[in-house]
């Protein structure tokens, strides 16, 4: 059995390639039946997103048969010569499977490193996959294992924590001060993406009409600016103005008639609208472009020292998985051990029982059921000691053996 | 028992310690199971205080409020039951980095030096009113520790959010505006619970006019308690008025509270916190 994943992604590829080989969600069930159609009674996923397209395959097939399927689906499919894209994939097998998926999902694989989109994608194209019955026990397994390490890696790290873009930074800022931002008045005095970021807030917000100001949807004279000042919580200030139009006089006044309640001043203007000033008073956090960018950058550096600490979660949830499916392998032969060892109790048990007419029906059920209990018993200690075995040796040769011991058919 | 109650008071001031090592691990790494296993510590430390409190209480058959390491386990507890009902909201629960250390350290304050046994207790420790008032006192003063710890964290924040260095501990605290709810309701919560206690004392000292010196409220621990009074009372209005708030009154309440504990130590330690600075009792 192997376990395999074909993809390519914004390393490995420039995004006009990544576009063709996209598969939009609505077309993955019918891909999925596909790939199933080529590969019979294999598990598969496939995970599509802007920045990569992935097949996750676990089939009895080799390797190197699955690689060639997986490509020769990707070209059919999509109309695309292979040659085209065959130097852009990437393709790994077994326990470089698991590792790639359990970066991935943790958003360690990520163009923005630590972002949270990913886990969502994953989940939704598992999800798809289980709604196509596509799924087989291993690649259940494989998705909820790496949606876990995807949790561990949040959990014990700071990989998430501090936002990579200026939009999302000053939201951050915005919550790091006031706890319930829909109760919050936005004062928005300018245009750009900050009009788009205080929409994404949901606060009560304003859209901008330049030159005028808009407060709660009614338009406001610039000359009524100080006037309304007091009354904003958080203000985004992006004006071509060539001047200041906030002065630290009118954020005194401000702060004097809101009973020093803290502000918030978002300030992206070039040349600034807001006088630095402003910032030295207390219970005001004045930010600019350049502050923005300071946030940003720390925040970048923060996530990179972060990965080693992650990459550490990830190894340790790939090598338990590992494991696991290394414990697969053992599986037929265990079950066809008990089977044999149950065969040989109840050929016993008859044999017994037949040379014991006068028992009640009560002393051959406690018969029947020392029988099990006995063939359970012996089944327990072996079973664990060949798990244990194949962890450490090669499987092949402890599964041949324990053939040969217990006269199981070779095939098995 | 009296092993018990030992065993029951190392094992709290152990857990203290180690839930002060997880809290402060916290701080370096953002490893929210390290928050919880502190926060699990200190519930069980607090359980551990509560067992030492009731068998004390079982073996001497007075309530045990007459001893330094008495009065230091029941401030630790009230801490600890006020600060975990704080952390219960997840958002509040980096706090803990904050708070958890000082108790760590006053545990093993007491457990190197003040753990022993009861004192046969001075005549004006004993009876109902004075555990209340010395209960009741304790209380507030496990609030306003708190309140000044919190404002630590409000310091830390502010300063990080002017600095713009938003990173490690600052993105696990809360918001400066759940900060400054939590120092208020602490400090108008002991302010409250320290004047309850001023009114019950000088009622109490007024109706047994015998217990104390005839001029027991000229006494420093007296005078003290004044000033506090009038401290927090200064602080509360600063804020209700919107003339005090933010990183100013933050460090109002962080230095304050601290000086007010210096002077009581140093008046303890000089031997002039009796209420019979004075004279004596009749």
């Amino acid at each position: 059995m192997s376990l395999v994943v074909v993809g390519l992604n914004h390393h490995t590829s420039p995004v006009a390639l990544r576009e063709r080989l996209a598969f939009p969600a609505e077309t993955i069930p019918a891909a999925l039946l596909r790939i199933r159609k080529r590969l019979k009674g294999a598990g598969a996923v496939i995970l599509s997103t802007c920045n990569r397209v992935e097949v996750y395959v676990h089939h009895s097939a080799a390797a190197e048969e699955l690689y060639s399927e997986v490509r020769a689906f990707l070209s059919e499919w999509h109309g695309t010569p292979e040659a085209e894209f065959r130097g852009a994939l990437y393709e790994y097998e077994g326990k470089e499977t698991v590792g790639h998926l359990f970066r991935v999902a943790s958003s360690l694989d990520s163009l923005v490193v630590g972002e949270v989109q990913i886990l969502g994608q994953v989940h939704d194209a598992y999800l798809i996959t289980q709604a196509e019955q596509a799924a087989d026990k291993v690649i259940h397994a494989l998705f909820q294992k790496a949606f876990a390490v995807a949790k561990a890696v949040r959990n014990q790290s700071a990989i998430g924590r501090g936002k990579v873009s200026v939009s999302s930074v000053a939201i951050d800022l915005a919550v790091s001060i006031f706890s319930d931002l829909s109760r919050k008045t936005v004062l928005v005095i300018g245009s750009g993406e900050m009009g788009e970021l205080a929409l994404k807030a949901r606060l009560h917000t304003v859209v901008e009409q330049a030159p005028s100001l808009v407060n709660n949807g009614e338009a406001l004279a610039l000359d009524q600016l100080a006037s309304h000042l007091p009354r904003a919580d958080i203000i985004v200030s992006s004006t071509a103005a060539p001047g200041f139009i906030l002065h630290l006089a009118d954020f005194r006044s401000a702060l004097k008639q809101r009973g020093q309640e803290p502000m918030f001043v978002i300030d992206i203007a070039v040349p600034r609208d807001v006088d630095p000033e402003v910032g030295e008073l207390d219970n005001v956090y004045l930010y600019n472009m350049d502050s923005l960018e300071q946030v940003v950058n720390e925040n970048l550096r923060m996530r990179r020292k972060e990965i080693e600490h992650c990459m550490a979660i990830v190894e340790r949830g790939r090598d338990q998985f590992a494991r696991w499916m290394h414990g697969l392998v053992a599986e037929p032969t265990l079950t066809s051990m008990a089977a044999e060892l149950g065969a040989i109790g109840e050929r016993e048990l008859e044999k017994t029982l037949a040379a014991l007419p006068d028992l009640t029906d009560e002393q051959r059920r406690e018969v029947t059921h020392l029988t099990e209990r006995i063939v359970k018993r012996i089944l327990q200690h072996p079973t664990a000691e060949i798990k244990r075995e194949i962890d450490h040796h090669d499987p092949s040769t402890v599964l041949h053996l324990v053939k040969r011991l217990f006269g199981l058919k070779e095939s098995m | 028992m009296i092993a018990a109650m030992d065993i029951a008071f190392y094992t709290a001031t152990a857990l203290y310690v180690m839930a002060a090592v997880m809290a402060t691990r916290y701080l370096w790494g953002a490893d929210n199971r390290a928050l919880l296993f502190a926060n699990r510590m200190l519930a069980i430390g607090a359980g551990c205080l509560v067992v030492t409190f009731a068998l004390r209480w079982g073996i001497w058959r007075r309530v045990p409020l007459t001893t330094v390491a008495d009065s230091l386990n029941l401030l630790v507890l009230q801490v600890t039951v006020i600060m975990l009902f704080i952390v219960r909201k997840d958002s509040l629960r980096a706090l803990l980095c904050f708070h958890v250390p000082p108790l760590a350290a006053i545990c093993l304050i007491n457990a190197t030096l003040a753990h022993g046994k009861l004192h046969t207790p001075p005549r004006e420790l004993r009876g109902f009113p004075l555990t209340a008032h010395v209960s009741l006192a304790f209380l507030a003063y496990a609030l306003f520790l708190l309140a000044s710890m919190t404002s630590m964290a409000y310091i830390f924040q502010a300063q990080r959010l002017k600095r713009c260095r938003t990173t490690g501990l600052f993105q696990r605290l809360p918001s400066l505006e759940q900060l400054d709810h939590t120092l208020c309701g602490l400090v108008r919560y002991g302010y409250m619970f320290f004047v309850i206690t001023l009114v019950l004392g000088t009622v109490w000292a007024w109706v047994d006019q015998d217990l104390l010196a005839t001029r027991w409220w000229l006494s420093p621990k007296v005078l003290l308690s004044v000033v506090m009074v009038f401290f927090y009372g200064l602080a509360f209005h600063g804020r209700q008025s919107g003339r005090l708030r933010g990183p100013k009154l933050a460090y109002l309440i962080f230095l304050g509270f601290f000086s007010l504990l210096i002077i009581y130590l140093v008046l303890a330690l000089m031997g002039l916190n009796s209420y019979n600075f004075w004279g004596t009792a009749a």
